[in-house]
């Protein structure tokens, strides 16, 4: 992570400059709080980094609660990750111009330890081999290429279906399915090749 | 990688493993894994990819700071709203009422939530580490899943009498139904919430465009002490109380100030008048 910057997105605008009503507030309320561990999943993958990633999901509810002034919203989880995604692109082409977008961030994501642990198992020896398969998975899909880590991530670790990641990342379907695949095949070879 | 020319087989398999094929395309593709151990070893390789993207691909959960950051965004328009008072509402029209000022120091006025919250209620830790907590969560977790579903009820009525059999119906305890619709918090309708695997009457009360969940259970469980105490999970509110016979929990998204006031007329009302009992009572009428 990084160390000292300024906290609270004000690099990244959180300006709301409007108002909004009580009533989209309410919405707001209802839908985004259940939705931020997925947001914060799914922008971190995309940033490589945590103080980014709350950056830009906090620019994420920013538009989702301006949003909620006009719209009304059947499929919650889908619509935020959208805008997650978009406010993702839009904070890279803003802050990441000069460097590689997806650069570095490799340390980071070894010092993760996994967020679930529902499964967690028990004996020492199981604990260590479960955290190696965590580093070799983090290490290999950091590896994948941008346009490809964005569809396994909102299919696997958000579970968007592929007519969600279809709309969210504004792609055909056939393509969704393609980069799937392929992006699949990959981190099977790599989780069998050496660590 | 470049855009790869997709393999149809793998494309098969992955829609497979994702539950994107219809049902007799994955019956006959079942046909196809038994008889074909190549592929199916192919099956398996991928889906050992995709259950280790799900073990270990969440990187999360998203941090406290950020969760009181976005809750911010929206309290500011609820901390600028009128405290709800304790009158009859006129009905209106689920309309935008109100055009509210926006702060932009968002993690201010989390801060000052935060403090209003604790100072406003009196009130206690946060995250208090027990069994109550596990059902404040299973109970946040419900509200949330009906909200979002756009289900907050399961049988809607104003009608007590319609809710009353229609719960009891569904749960081993009967299901105490306060009459607020006097006090500006008429009674949407019922749904069961499951705690600890046992289903718990649920009431669903409006004010304005907010929804108030009262869960009725078994003394003991919720932790519930005479005095009311309230909570904050996931950003929601969360009121606890109880008897000698029962425990209560209210789940809101009102802000904390219109949840007490809720509590407050339940109480005052339920003490005034047991429920249910009342064998000639007017259907939805107010008391006096």
């Amino acid at each position: 992570m990084t160390g000292a910057r300024p906290q609270g997105g004000a690099q990244f605008g959180a300006q709301v400059g409007a108002q909004v009503s009580a009533l989209a507030a309410a919405r707001f309320r209802a839908l985004v709080p259940p939705l931020l561990d997925d947001a914060y999943s799914l922008a971190r993958w995309l940033a490589r980094d945590g103080d980014d990633a709350e950056d830009i999901v906090q620019e994420a509810a920013v538009r989702a609660l301006r949003a909620l002034e006009t719209t009304v919203v059947e499929r919650p989880k889908p619509w935020f990750l959208a805008i997650v995604r978009n406010a993702a692109l839009t904070w890279m082409a803003r802050n990441r111009a000069e460097s590689l977008a997806f650069a570095g961030g490799l340390d980071d994501l070894d010092g993760l330890s996994p967020a679930d642990g529902g499964d967690a198992p028990a004996d020492p020896e199981a604990t260590l081999i479960a955290a190696e398969e965590g580093r070799r998975l983090r290490r290999a899909l950091a590896s994948l290429p941008p346009s490809f880590l964005e569809i396994v991530v909102m299919r696997d670790v958000n579970g968007l279906s592929y007519r969600d990641i279809a709309e969210a990342a504004g792609l055909p379907i056939g393509t969704v399915m393609s980069r799937l695949s392929r992006a699949r095949g990959v981190l099977a070879q790599l989780m069998r090749a050496a660590p | 990688m470049s855009e790869p020319s997709p393999d149809p087989r793998e494309l098969r398999l992955n829609a497979a493993l994702d539950g994107e094929l219809d049902d007799d395309s994955a019956r006959a593709l079942e046909q196809e894994l038994a008889a074909d151990p190549a592929l199916a070893a192919d099956y398996r390789r991928l889906e050992a990819a995709r259950d280790a993207v799900r073990r270990h691909g969440r990187l999360g959960p998203a941090p406290r700071g950020l969760m009181d950051r976005v809750l911010a965004l929206a309290a500011d328009a609820v901390t600028a709203d009128a405290p709800p008072t304790v009158v009859p509402l006129a009905p209106r029209p689920l309309a935008p009422r109100q055009r509210l000022a926006w702060r932009e120091a968002a993690p201010i006025a989390a801060g000052f939530a935060a403090l209003g919250f604790a100072a406003g209620l009196g009130l206690t830790a946060l995250r208090p580490p027990d069994a109550s907590r596990a059902v404040a969560d299973a109970l946040v977790a419900d509200y949330a899943r009906a909200a979002i579903a756009g289900r907050p009820f399961d049988v809607a009525s104003s009608d007590r009498h319609t809710v009353k059999p229609w719960l009891a119906g569904r749960t081993t305890v009967s299901a105490d139904i306060v009459d607020l619709a006097a006090q500006g918090f008429p009674l949407a309708g019922g749904r069961v919430a499951v705690v600890d695997r046992v289903p718990a009457p649920t009431l669903v009360y409006r004010h304005a465009e907010h929804m108030i969940a009262v869960t009725e259970l078994p003394a003991g469980t919720a932790g519930a002490a005479a005095k009311a105490a309230l909570t904050t999970v996931d950003g929601y509110h969360v009121a606890r109380w109880g008897d000698a016979d029962l425990a209560y929990v209210a789940v809101s998204d009102m802000d904390e100030r219109g949840l007490e006031a809720f509590v407050a007329a339940w109480r005052d009302v339920r003490a005034t008048a047991p429920v249910g009992a009342a064998p000639g009572g007017a259907p939805g009428g107010a008391k006096e």
